[in-house]
């Protein structure tokens, strides 16, 4: 149950949580295209098995679908689809992720993969075909910045490694958005969880020290559309526990999330306070959820020294 | 940003630490000269000779009465622009190229208008289209040779010169103008014995032919001023001359500067300005040495009035720009602060953006450096060393020299020196602090000497002490200095100043600061520091390079030059005779890690580490080394091969982030300390760099320490700002700063509410308090 449960958590603000259905899933789909040549090989492989590893801390295995190789072909990912748009419901969400090279003719985007390539057309039939709203893309490819034209709306969150289709260099972005998934710097609210915007932050300032470290002008320019991508997450860093079996624990949790969401209303209003008297409401809230994560923390452990002991006993 | 001349033929670029030593464009025109009877009209000259006779009111009357419709466009040309009205008379210069198509010296006069407005490639093009009229035109070949000055090709400059004092027929104005740009062109090279010569002759040449002497004056002033002489006695001769003549002060003033004498300079420049208010570029010449001498808004104003005056000038609009914004973007910090006595001892002029990161290693290195050295050139200072980092090169250029395109690190005008910020260089070749410590000892051999100090002297400190005391001490040779040395390509000791000054090949001027520096390791080795020392006072009594060697060290400049050989040989030779071996190592090693080939990159690497194992620069075979054992997982190996990479002075500062990764798994903190001291000096614009050295001084229990670097970490504006608050919250904290504390970690949890450590700490605040 957990990462269901774990999937709307972290879709949602805090404040939401009790009254909304808990039956949201998250699926993934991984597509690693074409690298040309080995170095480009190397470097899709480390990126597909990162947002791999991320993926599945955020969701069920067997909804993270991978697409590498030869299991790549147009055909066989419009039928992953095709199958997906019927199986997801209208509360669930897709994350896709496009690693690999594009290319843009003038008129039409493709993204590089054995066969016959997928198109921007294809992209934008296979967004349209899900049922919900909200779902993610993230095309790291060169040129990749034009499928925005056809993409871009407040339906979904839309990432690409490049500005339009004219930026048609091998692209930096992929590698530093798969690090992010990873990374407790990217993790900016340290909630031990990478969301869609963290991890953009994080790669969109990596390709700029990148370039700026190499003394090159940058020959890509990431960008991002939609809404909602702070309350979306990628990847959980761990020790973020929603549910246990311990009823007293379970209690805290509760209260825990409860006290965050009262911080989060607290943020919002932020204006209608002096700022000294922000900083000892916030502090107040902060001190009272840190209580509640130390006892959590201690019948923890107790329960773990409970369980060592039964274990000795046997 | 402007640029001086649309001329292609610039001198080859060098990348070096150079305090300013030669002013890199020769002198301009002012306004309006005179011209030497180049014009042929009886009117015109009766008006220029009240001019120069400093009659102005007697010249307006006449120049206003000879703008009239009976005298040709040209001449009417002449009136506009001898009253400034530079518009009027380049419209009177394009009728008269309509009326007169085949006279070339409308063309010739239309030219020496643009050389006024610094429109130097189309002066030139006037002055080649008059010589396609008459290719024996003297006055044309003459402003050709001026406006090539400016940049253009030095050979094509001498055969217009030579025309005109090669061949007996030129005009005699002609001929003394091309004999008094030689002899400017020998002050500027320092030529004072073949300056004095061609002024003699050029002074017989003018009374023999009834000529203005007036400039010559000036010149024969310049080299009395730049030879210790008493100079005023000719200006005096110059201004009974003409009386009103601002070029006087002008032109000493710009003789000034070359010899870095930047006081006397605004002297000059100021005295310029009071004789000849309308004289914009003694205007620009004043503002810019003003500001190297640090009176900001007095410059300030008078870049203004150049540029009111003469917006043409590309120098002007330069350092408007630059100082448009200057003083909202520069923020100034004393140290010590408050100050000992009247004045602090150092200022730090830094940006703005990068005040808060750099500051502290600025002022540490600035004031370890500044102790240092009053130590051993026994010289206290006597006005606060003001130390300017800039984060654009082209604005450090524009503030130096005033026109970018120059690559200079720093420059140092005396108690002031501008330099490249870190920031202004992607590459990791540029070490700051080095250049820092290179500028801070030019301040001493400067102010020591009262700027009389030779430029390879100077250098030769800088690049010495670079070696011995500087922040990442060792020699450090780049390859085409060693190729030089190989090819036996240093000059004698008495030369030395050439290759700075008059270089003959490209790279010489980097060759002859590595050999200059390499005689100072030479000196201090065979006769001790203090003789370094005793020959820097000697130039203070007008010494010359050659007798204060023959005074200190006991030896001629010959024997000098042959014991220095010797030098060479011995600690150079061995490597020079396998020089090409060394540079195939080289070569092999890298293209064996290229294709992956390990074991064959290292076994080159080593060979080469073997032949010249003081070799760090980026290239160094100790990172091939490095390279390939981490490759192949030979943590160990690569460990030694990066220490001893440090070790040698090798900066590059990824591998000495890893080799402090590689300290800290071995718990050898002090070391790990020391290496990311170093990496701070080459690159302190690294968030990694603060996070390891911050956390290691609060290891090892210095939170005060530790407090600078999570600053620094905060300036860098770093992505995960909560743990870099919630760091500083924790410094403050091990400081007993309850205050600091609290509003460091509630920043680092309004940010991230969440962030369980900060949480913890503020749990342990709020028991402590109760």
């Amino acid at each position: 149950m957990c990462k269901r449960l774990l999937l709307l958590l972290l879709l949602l603000p805090v404040q939401m949580l009790l009254t909304q259905n808990v039956q949201a899933a998250l699926h993934v789909t991984i597509i690693q295209g074409l690298g040309g040549i080995p170095l480009f090989d190397v470097s899709f492989n480390d990126q597909r098995h990162k947002i791999r590893e991320a993926s599945e801390s955020m969701t069920d295995a067997a909804l993270v679908s991978i697409f590498s190789g030869d299991d790549v072909s147009r055909e066989s990912l419009l039928a992953h689809f095709a199958t997906l748009a019927e199986r997801m419901s209208e509360e669930d969400r897709a994350a896709i992720f496009l690693i690999g090279h594009g290319s843009y003719d003038g008129e039409q985007y493709k993204f590089n993969i054995p066969g016959v390539d997928i198109t921007d057309t294809d992209l934008t039939d296979i967004m349209d075909s899900l049922p919900g709203q909200n779902h993610f893309l993230v095309n790291t490819s060169s040129s990749s910045g034009v499928i925005l034209e056809s993409l871009e709306n407040d339906q979904h969150i839309i990432i690409t490694a490049t500005r339009n289709g004219n930026e048609k260099n091998a692209t930096e972005f992929g590698n530093f958005f798969a690090e992010s998934l990873a990374s407790d710097t990217a993790d900016i609210n340290k909630n031990n969880i990478v969301s869609i915007q963290e991890a953009f932050d994080f790669a969109e300032r990596g390709v700029t020290e990148f370039f700026e470290s190499q003394g090159k002008l940058a020959t890509e320019h990431a960008q991002i559309r939609g809404n909602g991508a702070a309350s979306f997450s990628l990847s959980r860093l761990g020790g973020l526990e929603t549910f246990n079996e311990d009823p007293r624990i379970n209690t805290l949790l509760s209260q825990r999330l409860e006290l965050d969401s009262d911080i989060e209303a607290l943020q919002l209003r932020r204006n209608e306070y002096t700022n000294a008297d922000y900083i000892q409401r916030l502090q107040a809230l902060i001190l009272e959820s840190a209580q509640v994560s130390e006892q959590i923390d201690e019948l923890s452990e107790g329960s773990e020294l409970e369980l060592e002991s039964e274990v000795d006993v046997d | 940003m402007l640029t001086r001349s649309t001329f292609q033929h610039l001198p080859p670029k060098f990348v070096l630490a150079a305090t300013l030593l030669v002013a890199v464009f020769s002198q301009s025109l002012s306004a309006r000269d005179h011209p030497y009877r180049a014009l042929d009209n009886e009117e015109l000259a009766e008006c220029d000779a009240f001019y120069w006779k400093g009659q102005s009111i007697d010249a307006t009357a006449c120049y206003n009465n000879l703008y009239t419709s009976a005298q040709p466009a040209h001449i009417r040309a002449e009136a506009l622009w001898a009253q400034d009205n530079l518009q009027g008379a380049n419209s009177q210069f394009q009728q008269a190229i309509n009326d007169f198509p085949e006279n070339p010296m409308v063309r010739v006069r239309w030219g020496e208008l643009f050389m006024e407005t610094f429109q130097f490639q189309e002066a030139y093009t006037l002055f080649s289209e008059a010589l396609e009229l008459d290719p024996n035109n003297s006055w044309a070949h003459i402003g050709a040779a001026s406006s090539l000055a400016e940049g253009g090709d030095p050979e094509v400059l001498n055969q217009h010169l030579s025309q005109v004092m090669d061949e007996g027929l030129a005009p005699h104005g002609a001929r003394l103008r091309a004999m008094m740009m030689a002899v400017r062109s020998l002050l500027r090279q320092d030529l004072y014995q073949e300056a004095e010569s061609s002024l003699e002759e050029a002074f017989e040449f003018a009374e023999d032919n009834n000529l203005p002497t007036m400039e010559l004056k000036v010149l024969r002033a310049a080299h009395a001023f730049m030879t210790r002489q008493d100079h005023q006695a000719w200006i005096d001769a110059a201004l009974e001359e003409s009386p009103n003549y601002g070029d006087a002060w002008f032109i000493l003033g710009y003789h000034a500067t070359i010899i870095r004498r930047y006081k006397e300079a605004v002297e000059f420049f100021e005295q310029a300005v009071a004789l000849q208010p309308t004289h914009w570029e003694a205007h620009i010449n004043l503002g810019q040495n003003l500001l190297r001498l640090n009176a900001i808004n007095d410059a300030i104003e008078h870049v203004n009035t150049s540029f009111e005056g003469n917006a043409f000038n590309p120098m002007t609009v330069n350092l408007l720009r630059l100082l448009d914004t200057f003083n909202d973007d520069f923020v100034t910090d004393s140290y010590p602060n408050p100050p000992e006595g009247p004045l602090p001892e150092l200022i730090l002029r830094l940006h703005e953006d990068e005040r808060n990161i750099l500051k502290h290693y600025a002022s540490r290195l600035s004031q370890e450096s500044i102790d240092l050295y009053k130590e051993r050139y026994r010289f206290e200072t006597k006005e606060p060393i003001i130390v300017e980092i800039y984060p654009n090169h082209e604005d450090f250029i524009v503030r130096s020299i005033g026109m970018p395109g120059v690559g200079l690190l720093g420059v140092t005008f005396g108690y002031l020196f501008a330099m490249d910020s870190p920031s202004g260089h992607t590459e990791p070749r540029y070490h700051w602090g080095t250049t820092l410590w290179h500028e801070m000892a030019h301040v001493f051999t400067l102010e020591a000497t009262s700027h009389f100090v030779p430029r390879w002297f100077s250098e030769g400190v800088s690049v010495f002490e670079e070696w011995r005391t500087g922040p990442i001490p060792g020699r450090k040779i780049p390859t085409e200095v060693l190729r030089a040395m190989s090819e036996d390509k240093f000059l004698p000791i008495s030369l030395l100043d050439d290759g700075f000054m008059r270089p003959d090949y490209q790279g010489q001027v980097i060759v002859s600061y590595m050999q200059a520096g390499l005689v100072f390791d030479f000196i201090d080795l065979e006769y001790g520091f203090d003789k370094i020392v005793d020959m820097l006072y000697q130039f203070n009594e007008g010494t010359t390079p050659v007798e204060a060697i023959e005074k200190s060290l006991g030896i001629s400049d010959k024997d000098f030059d042959r014991h220095f050989k010797q030098f060479i040989d011995i600690e150079y030779g061995p490597l020079l005779g396998r020089l090409d071996v060394w540079m195939e190592d080289m070569q092999t090693s890298y293209q064996a890690l290229q294709e992956e080939k390990f074991e064959e990159a290292i076994a080159a690497a080593e060979r080469a580490a073997f032949t010249y194992p003081d070799y760090v620069e980026i290239d160094s075979p100790y990172i091939v080394m490095a390279r390939a054992y981490s490759t192949l997982e030979n943590k160990e190996e690569e460990f030694r091969a990066v220490e001893t990479f440090w070790q040698k002075g090798g900066y590059l500062p990824s591998a000495l982030l890893s080799l402090a990764d590689f300290y800290l798994e071995r718990d050898m903190k002090a070391e790990a300390e020391a290496v990311l001291v170093d990496v701070s000096y080459a690159d302190p614009f690294l968030e990694d760099l603060h996070i390891k050295l911050g956390d290691l001084y609060m290891d090892t229990q210095q939170p005060a320490n530790a407090l600078i670097e999570y600053e620094v970490l905060l300036a860098l504006n770093p992505l995960d700002k909560a743990s870099a608050n919630y760091r500083i919250a924790n410094a403050y904290n091990a400081l007993d700063n309850a205050d600091k504390t609290m509003e460091y970690l509630m920043t680092a949890l309004d940010i991230a509410p969440q962030y369980r450590p900060a949480q913890q700490l503020l749990l342990e605040l709020s028991r402590t308090q109760n």
